[in-house]
């Protein structure tokens, strides 16, 4: 197992670099965690240190990104609130991903009228706008940071437990399955160590789509005041506090944004070009 | 009496030389069944969210009336909104009221006045302004995808696919904020703020809504024309077209007849999917740009604790989705009588 799995991860590498779009995804990716794990820490401001003799000044040598009411440096803030963000959404589709994949998982390999409800259940769940379903589930829950996450992970649980089913299917009848059935190993052994890294793959690609929706859907109800509460700084919240004075100073709004969008263009571009390389209908066509 | 799989270029041949046929009996059962899928899906979603509301923690009476209220007032409330009845009367009261288009009465917002009214005054403008974003978004899609999958590998391609990327990234509502910078406090060619329905006046809805169209219409053309040039090229590759080729027929003809009209299919599948994504920006444009909106009152709503309002908010927007699904089924069966037969 180990030296295919080596050579799976040499094949990989090697098609990295042939493909643009997965390495240019995964360098934005990787500077923005970067910048928001050590960036932060290397900013001379603090993120609630307040300068009052620079109230709402422009993007700057010292504040790149400007200053907002209160003097707080605008780059710091993004650069936390940025963390808080990804965190609140990669913890969000981490439960989903957990969830959903074992729903998904069992729902097809154990088939029968539990995997009719719950696929039943999971395109109910789909059929939700998801913002509406998220703003829906903050009014349940309460406004706050961890709720948002548990927000994340409901609307985005069904895509994971849909995945892993059809995945599961296809992979359910593979000699290798069937011979661990044979050997009687147990079901969440089979689950884990022969299903699971088969149809990982479509699953790390679904998860990054999905933190890129996670920010998203955390930036917006944090924008709209049902989110992280002030005084956390994350993205949504720093926007929305740059919204009420936007006219006078619409940096904040601006490079807060222009951040945002920054980090999913990198997801983005990660998750298509994972898509690419790891979809062998297109590996296909891409060789010939 | 559908063609062969395999040579569905002949089938729509026949087609457009022999006369059409009228819709078989047998789609309209397709139809029925997909039709009834979605009546079960807004029941049980309407049995879902109303299960999960009243699972959530705090009192309504409480909530509106005060923490201090009087305990003979909160047993009026109580009784005024059905909540002193078991659990299944309960349910069973507001979803027959709901059938009959009778969402109870609002508890904080606008003075409990039936939730129906509300929803009846909003939904018109949040459709006008559905609508509008998903009429602009077809038509940059269809331009732009069309160019990146007959300039396919050439600069056209690649800037309309970074494009499309960057159309993806953005958030809407950030979006909506440069937009008014640029076409409102910068050139003044737009208003910055309110929205004249459109019952009021046709054009000046046309024109206040152009903004926030656009802003949600983005990210949904991103998609649109990625998916388009996708399924163009896909479209491009099969063996009808070669046969078309070589039946004399020109190149044109064959781009409309046999690729365009076999791209479209998924094209408009997934406008149907993405309609849920639009109605998320509608709920945050609608209140940037301070339109009286259903997705306003239900950001309303979810402020003031109004529970059966944000209710009401959710199950309209499911049927909205499942409604816009039914269309998209149609638009389906029009272009692909397989799919029915």
């Amino acid at each position: 197992m180990s030296p295919r799995r080596r050579q799976l991860l040499a094949r990989l590498a090697g098609s990295f670099r042939g493909n643009l779009t997965a390495t240019v995804g995964a360098a934005i990716t990787l500077f923005v965690i970067v910048a928001c794990s050590l960036g932060a820490a290397l900013m001379p401001y603090g993120p609630d240190h307040a300068d009052f003799l620079a109230l709402l000044s422009p993007p700057s040598l010292s504040h790149p990104f400007g200053t907002d009411s209160f003097g707080r440096d605008v780059l710091t803030r993004v650069l936390y609130g940025a963390r808080v963000s990804l965190v609140v959404s990669a913890a969000g589709i981490a439960i989903a991903a957990a969830l959903g994949t074992s729903l998904g998982m069992i729902s097809a390999y154990k088939g029968g009228g539990a995997d009719v409800v719950l696929m039943r259940f999971a395109d109910l769940l789909f059929a939700f706008p998801s913002f509406v379903l998220a703003l829906f589930l903050m009014v349940v829950l309460g406004f706050g940071t961890i709720n948002v996450s548990l927000a994340i992970a409901l609307t985005y649980f069904p895509i994971f437990a849909r995945l892993a089913r059809n995945m599961t299917l296809l992979v359910r009848e593979e000699p290798f399955v069937l011979a661990a059935r044979l050997m009687a190993e147990p079901t969440p052994r089979i689950l884990l160590r022969e299903i699971l890294p088969n149809i990982a793959a479509p699953l790390i690609v679904q998860a990054t789509i999905g933190i890129a929706f996670g920010i998203v859907i955390e930036a917006g109800l944090s924008f709209i005041g049902v989110g992280v509460q002030p005084p956390t700084p994350s993205l949504g919240v720093i926007m929305a506090d740059g919204r009420e004075y936007f006219q006078r100073a619409p940096w904040v709004l601006t490079m807060t944004g222009v951040a945002i969008s920054c980090a999913l263009l990198g997801l983005n571009l990660f998750g298509d070009g994972l898509r690419d390389l790891m979809d062998p209908r297109l590996r296909q066509r891409a060789q010939q | 009496m559908a063609a062969p799989e395999r040579e569905p270029s002949l089938g729509w041949l026949r087609r457009m030389y022999g006369g059409r046929k009228v819709a078989a009996p047998r789609s309209l059962a397709y139809f029925a069944g997909r039709l009834l899928g979605a009546v079960v899906t807004v029941l049980a979603g309407a049995l879902v969210v109303y299960v999960v509301m009243k699972a959530a923690p705090g009192d309504p009476a409480l909530a509106v009336l005060g923490e201090n209220a009087r305990p003979d007032a909160v047993a009026a409330f109580r009784h005024k909104h059905h909540l002193d009845e078991p659990f299944a009367e309960q349910f069973w009261t507001w979803l027959s009221g709901m059938l009959r288009g009778d969402f109870g009465l609002s508890l904080t917002i606008a003075g409990g006045i039936p939730i129906s009214q509300l929803i009846a005054a909003r939904l018109p403008i949040t459709a006008f302004i559905g609508l509008y974003a998903v009429l602009i978004a077809v038509a940059v899609s269809l331009t732009m995808g069309t160019i990146a999958a007959v300039r396919r590998g050439r600069a056209a391609d690649t800037i309309a696919t970074s494009i499309a990327v960057l159309g993806i990234s953005m958030p809407d509502f950030w979006l909506s904020y440069m937009l008014v910078f640029a076409f409102a406090l910068g050139w003044r060619i737009f208003p910055a703020y309110g929205f004249v329905s459109p019952t009021e006046s046709a054009l000046g809805a046309l024109y206040s809504g152009f903004l926030p169209a656009l802003a949600i219409a983005a990210p949904m053309a991103a998609v649109f024309s990625r998916m388009l040039r996708t399924s163009l090229l896909e479209a491009a590759s099969r063996e009808c077209v070669v046969v078309a080729r070589s039946f004399g027929f020109s190149a044109r003809f064959v781009f409309l007849h046999y690729v365009f009209r076999n791209a479209l299919i998924p094209y408009v599948t997934i406008i149907g999917l993405q309609i849920r994504y639009l109605l998320g920006g509608v709920v945050v444009i609608e209140r940037i740009f301070g339109i009286q909106g259903l997705g306003s009152l239900m950001v309303d709503a979810a402020f003031a604790r109004d529970y059966p309002t944000v209710l009401a908010c959710t199950i309209v927007f499911l049927t909205i989705v499942l409604l816009v699904n039914l269309v998209v089924d149609l638009l389906c069966m029009a272009l692909d009588p397989r799919r029915s037969a």
